[in-house]
C-alpha cells in the first residue's frame, strides 16, 4: 500500500469532521477572545477599548449575584444528588428483587428534554393553582399556597428540578464503577468477619475513589454550565433570584423581552463569557487540588 | 431459649431493615415518576379542573386536549421540524463521526495527534452562550439562519463525544479482517463500507440512540434560530413558546399536553431500548 495515498485517503476521512470542528467550535472560541476587548453591539464598527469590558464586569452587580446563585444552585444540587445516587447504586448493585425496573425508572428522567421538564414543573409549581399546592392543600399539609416560583423559594424549586433530571444518570456511572470492583475482595474481607459497613468504608469507597473522583468532577462543571431549565422556568427572575451565570451570559448576546437587559452587547457579553469559563475553570483546579490532598490522606 | 429468642430478634430486625429500605426505594421511585404521572392526568384535565382541582385523577378525561395540541397549537408542525432536525443531526452525525473514527483507528496520518487533541478541547472547553452568537452569524452568512439546515449543521459539529464512543468500537474490530479484505482486493474506502460499517452497526444503533435523543431535547439551539420563524420551532421550542402565547397563556392543560406529545416518542424508544440507553451512559464520561 501506497504511503502517500494512505495519508491522503485518511485525510478525505477526517476532514468532513475536522472542517466542520473548526468552524463552528474553535472559531467562535477565538471569535469572543477578541470582541472581550471591544466596545460592540452587533452592529457599527467595534470599538477597541481595551480591559474596559472587564472594569465594568467587576462593577456588575447583577453578575455576581448570578455567580453567588450558581454556587447556591450548584451546591444544592450537588448536596443532595451525589449521595442519593451513590446510595442508590450500592444498593441496586446487590442481588435485589426488582433492581432492574427500578434502575430503569430512576433513569428515566434523564431521557426527557430539560426544558420540556420545566414546563411541566412550571405548570405543576405554579403558585396559585399549581398541582402540587392544590394536592398539598387538598390533603390538609398546608393551609395556604405556596409560592414555589416566587422571590423566596423560585431557587429550592429549581434545585429540586435539578436533582430529579440528575440523580438516575449519576447512579449509573456509580453503578458502572462498582461493577469494576472485583468480588474476591469482599470474599476475603468476609473471611476475616468484616461487616457490611467495614465493607463498604475500606473496599467500596477507596476502590471507588477515581470513579468517584471523576463523577464528583463532571457534576460539579455540569451544575456550574446548567441554564436551560432555569431559563423556561422562571427567566432568571424573580428579582434576578435564580439568575444563573451562563443565563445572564446568554441574554446579553440574545436579549429578551420580559426582564434582564434589551440591548445586544456582545463585546461586553464575551468578557462575561471569558471571566465564566475562568470561574468555571479554577472551580474545577480547586477540586483537583482538594481532591489530590484527600488521596493523600488515604 | 435465649438463643432462639435472639435469632429471632435478628430476623425481625433484617426484616425491619428490608421494609425501610423499600420505603426508601419507593419514595425515589414516586419522585422521579411523580411529575411525569402529573403530567400525564393533567393533560386529560380540563383548565378548569387543572387550576382548581385536588385529586390526582381527572374527573373526565378529556382526550381533546391533545386533538387541540396539535391542530390549534401547531404541535404537528413542531413534531415534524424535531423529527427532521434530530434524523438528519443522527445521519450526519454518524457518517462524519465513524469516518473520522476509522481514519484515526486504521491510519498512522500526519496531525493524527492535533485532530485528536482539538476533538478533546472542544468537549471539555465550553463557553455558553457565547458560541451561540459567532455560530448564528456564520450561518446567516451562509444564509441558512432561517432553515433547520443552520441548526442541523451546528448540531453534527459537535460530534466530539460520538467520534470518541465510535473510536472505541472501530478499535474492538481486529485489524486482520482489514488486512484480509485488502489482500481480496479492498480499498481503503470499500473496507470502511464493507467491513467496518457492518460491524459496527451494534454500535451505530447505540451511538444514534444518544445523538437523537441529544437532538430532540436540544432546546437553545433551535430556539435561537427560529426567533423570527414561528413555524420552524421545534417541540421544545413551541411548548416553552406557551408560556408566551397570546391566546394559550391561561391554558395549562394544553401545555401538558404538549408537553406529553414531546416526552411520548423519548419514553417509547427508551422502554424498549432502556439497556443500550444505561450502558451508553455508564460507558460515557459526559454528564
Amino acid at each position: 500500500m501506497n504511503g502517500t495515498k494512505r495519508q491522503i485517503n485518511a485525510w478525505t476521512f477526517v476532514a468532513p469532521s475536522l472542517i466542520l470542528t473548526l468552524i463552528f467550535g474553535v472559531y467562535p472560541v477565538f471569535w469572543a477572545l477578541k470582541y472581550m476587548f471591544y466596545d460592540y453591539q452587533g452592529f457599527g464598527t467595534p470599538l477597541f477599548i481595551g480591559l474596559d469590558n472587564f472594569e465594568r464586569l467587576f462593577r456588575d452587580k447583577d453578575f455576581w449575584q448570578s455567580v453567588v446563585n450558581t454556587f447556591i444552585y450548584a451546591g444544592g444540587k450537588l448536596i443532595i444528588t451525589i449521595p442519593l445516587s451513590f446510595v442508590l447504586a450500592v444498593v441496586l448493585n446487590r442481588a435485589l428483587k426488582g433492581r432492574q425496573l427500578l434502575r430503569a425508572i430512576y433513569f428515566l428522567p434523564t431521557v426527557i428534554s430539560a426544558s420540556v421538564m420545566a414546563i411541566v414543573f412550571y405548570v405543576i409549581f405554579n403558585s396559585y393553582n399549581g398541582m402540587v399546592n392544590q394536592l398539598l392543600m387538598g390533603a390538609g399539609i398546608v393551609s395556604a399556597p405556596i409560592d414555589w416560583l416566587g422571590a423566596k423559594h423560585a431557587l429550592v424549586t429549581a434545585i429540586i428540578i435539578a436533582i430529579w433530571g440528575a440523580v438516575g444518570n449519576y447512579m449509573l456511572l456509580f453503578i458502572a464503577g462498582l461493577q469494576n470492583i472485583p468480588e474476591d475482595l469482599y470474599e476475603a474481607a468476609s473471611l476475616d468477619g468484616a461487616g457490611p459497613l467495614r465493607k463498604m468504608w475500606s473496599i467500596t469507597v477507596p476502590m471507588l475513589g477515581p470513579v468517584l473522583q471523576m463523577i464528583i468532577m463532571l457534576a460539579i462543571t455540569v451544575s456550574l454550565k446548567g441554564y436551560e431549565s432555569i431559563m423556561v422556568l422562571t427567566e432568571g427572575g424573580p428579582y434576578g433570584k435564580t439568575e444563573v451565570m451562563y443565563l445572564y451570559l446568554y441574554k446579553l448576546f440574545f436579549p429578551v423581552s420580559s426582564g434582564g437587559s434589551s440591548i445586544q452587547q456582545f463585546g461586553y457579553g464575551s468578557a462575561v463569557g471569558f471571566a465564566t469559563a475562568v470561574i468555571v475553570g479554577i472551580i474545577t483546579l480547586i477540586y483537583f487540588y482538594v481532591s489530590k490532598k484527600l488521596n493523600d490522606i488515604y | 431459649m435465649a438463643s432462639a429468642q435472639t435469632s429471632r430478634s435478628l430476623k425481625n430486625k433484617a426484616l425491619l431493615s428490608r421494609i425501610l429500605l423499600w420505603i426508601f426505594l419507593l419514595i425515589v421511585a414516586a419522585f422521579a415518576l411523580f411529575p411525569i404521572i402529573l403530567a400525564f392526568f393533567g393533560s386529560l384535565k380540563s383548565n378548569l379542573e387543572l387550576t382548581t382541582g385536588t385529586t390526582l385523577l381527572p374527573k373526565e378525561w378529556i382526550f381533546d386536549n391533545y386533538a387541540q395540541a396539535w391542530t390549534s397549537a401547531n404541535f404537528a408542525r413542531f413534531t415534524w421540524n424535531s423529527v427532521f432536525i434530530s434524523t438528519f443531526t443522527t445521519l450526519g452525525t454518524l457518517l462524519i463521526g465513524t469516518m473520522a473514527a476509522y481514519a484515526v483507528a486504521r491510519v498512522d496520518f500526519y496531525g493524527k495527534r492535533l485532530y485528536v487533541v482539538i476533538q478533546s478541547c472542544t468537549l471539555f472547553i465550553s463557553i455558553g452562550a457565547v458560541v451561540l452568537r459567532p455560530q448564528f452569524d456564520l450561518m446567516v452568512s451562509l444564509n441558512l439562519q432561517k432553515s433547520l439546515w443552520g441548526v442541523i449543521i451546528i448540531l453534527i459539529s459537535g460530534h466530539a463525544t460520538a467520534f470518541f464512543m465510535l473510536i472505541g468500537f472501530v478499535r474492538a474490530i481486529p485489524k486482520e479482517l482489514d488486512e484480509a479484505a485488502f489482500i481480496d482486493g479492498c480499498n481503503f474506502y470499500s473496507v470502511y463500507f464493507r467491513v467496518i460499517l457492518p460491524l459496527l452497526t451494534p454500535a451505530l444503533g447505540v451511538t444514534a440512540l444518544w445523538t437523537f435523543r441529544g437532538a430532540w431535547n436540544e432546546y437553545i439551539l433551535p430556539l435561537v434560530f427560529t426567533m423570527t420563524q414561528p413555524g420552524l420551532q421545534t417541540l421544545t421550542v413551541g411548548l416553552a413558546g406557551l408560556k408566551y402565547g397570546v391566546g394559550d397563556a391561561a391554558q395549562p392543560q394544553l401545555m401538558l399536553a404538549g408537553a406529553c406529545l414531546s416526552m411520548l416518542p423519548m419514553i417509547i424508544v427508551y422502554i424498549f431500548a432502556n439497556k443500550s440507553f444505561m450502558q451508553m451512559t455508564a460507558g460515557s464520561v459526559k454528564g
